[in-house]
């Protein structure tokens, strides 16, 4: 599975809804076999206005869409990805009608490989702890374009926005836990305070 | 707070600081602490229950362990203090020379045993 995620900021708000019928349209001609085109729910933090997702069977269909695609946001803001799904987890494979979320962060450079791992390996349990993560992948990022060289893609899926906004918010897990490792005042800190936080209503699952 | 009651105060958290000062730095990382860091951490809707030092008396070719222990409302106000202190370019740079002036240091965050059930009820 190769993956590409775009969180577009319009410079003219106005393009939102044809240019996501762009996208869909060339996700289309590039046999995309995943798309997710959908403008970020309230809530979103540098998100973006438009959140873009799409999925290939190789590396280079998702390149040769990348390049193509890169036109089309010329004159937009752009901060996303291209990466491999890592394995996650499908607690729900057949959600319907729910959020999709993604989180883009950038970790140190020249941080400890296995302080990394470290990370990784408490970040992918947090769906054991908080169930209403159903879907979930976390990935490492081969290519980035934005505000920060985005180093992993955090990818969840929940059955509403209550879940995000709750659950995976208020639970001690997140924020006792997890979150040292972004808290600029906790010494095991190793991710930039910049982050992309952005949903969007999901018809079916993507992950 | 519990689900058949949400009227409920939420269950009190603490955020601990325990940082071991270098030898004879302990003394002036505590008073720096206290009036450096102290009143933005209060504005930030912490508060300060406990101020410890170990071993209680001041060493000068030691270290000495500092440990403060603070409350905040519930996991709410927790975030709250998170997205103020995040976003305070100042506090990376106050946490930065205290690790200059540390040999270690560490925060967690911990809740009384019978909060747990509570607090993970989400």
């Amino acid at each position: 599975m190769f993956k590409l995620t775009r969180l577009v900021t319009l410079a003219d708000a106005a393009r939102l809804a044809p240019l996501a019928d762009e996208l869909r349209a060339l996700a289309r001609t590039h046999t995309a076999y995943r798309t997710l085109v959908g403008p970020t729910l309230p809530g979103s933090h540098c998100g973006g206005d438009l959140l873009a997702h799409f999925a290939f069977d190789s590396a280079e269909q998702r390149d040769a869409f990348g390049a193509a695609l890169a036109p089309l946001l010329a004159g937009d803001a752009v901060d996303g990805a291209d990466y491999q799904g890592s394995p996650g987890g499908k607690q729900a494979p057949d959600l319907a009608d729910g959020v999709y979320r993604v989180l883009l962060l950038s970790v140190d450079e020249g941080t400890d490989p296995t302080i990394v791992e470290g990370f990784e390996a408490e970040t992918q349990m947090m769906p054991h702890y908080i169930p209403a993560i159903r879907n979930w992948q976390l990935s490492r990022a081969e290519a980035a374009v934005g505000a920060r060289r985005w180093t992993h893609v955090w990818e969840q899926e929940y059955a509403d926005a209550g879940g995000l906004m709750g659950p995976y918010m208020m639970h001690p897990y997140h924020w006792a836990r997890i979150d040292r490792w972004f808290d600029p005042e906790c010494p095991d800190r190793i991710v930039d305070a910049r982050l992309c936080h952005s949903f969007c209503a999901l018809e079916a699952s993507i992950l | 707070m519990t689900a058949d009651d949400p009227t409920a105060a939420a269950p009190m958290v603490h955020a601990i600081d325990e940082i071991v000062a270098k030898p004879g730095e302990g003394k002036a990382l505590l008073d720096d602490y206290l009036a450096r860091y102290a009143p933005g951490a209060r504005a930030r809707g912490m508060v300060l229950e406990q101020c410890l030092v170990s071993p209680p008396m001041w060493l000068d070719d030691q270290s000495n362990t500092l440990v403060f222990r603070w409350s905040l409302a519930g996991p709410g106000a927790w975030w709250q203090m998170r997205f103020v202190g995040g976003n305070n370019p100042d506090i990376g740079a106050w946490w930065a020379e205290v690790d200059a002036r540390a040999v270690s240091r560490r925060r967690f965050f911990a809740a009384a045993p019978d909060d747990i059930e509570s607090l993970c009820d989400v």
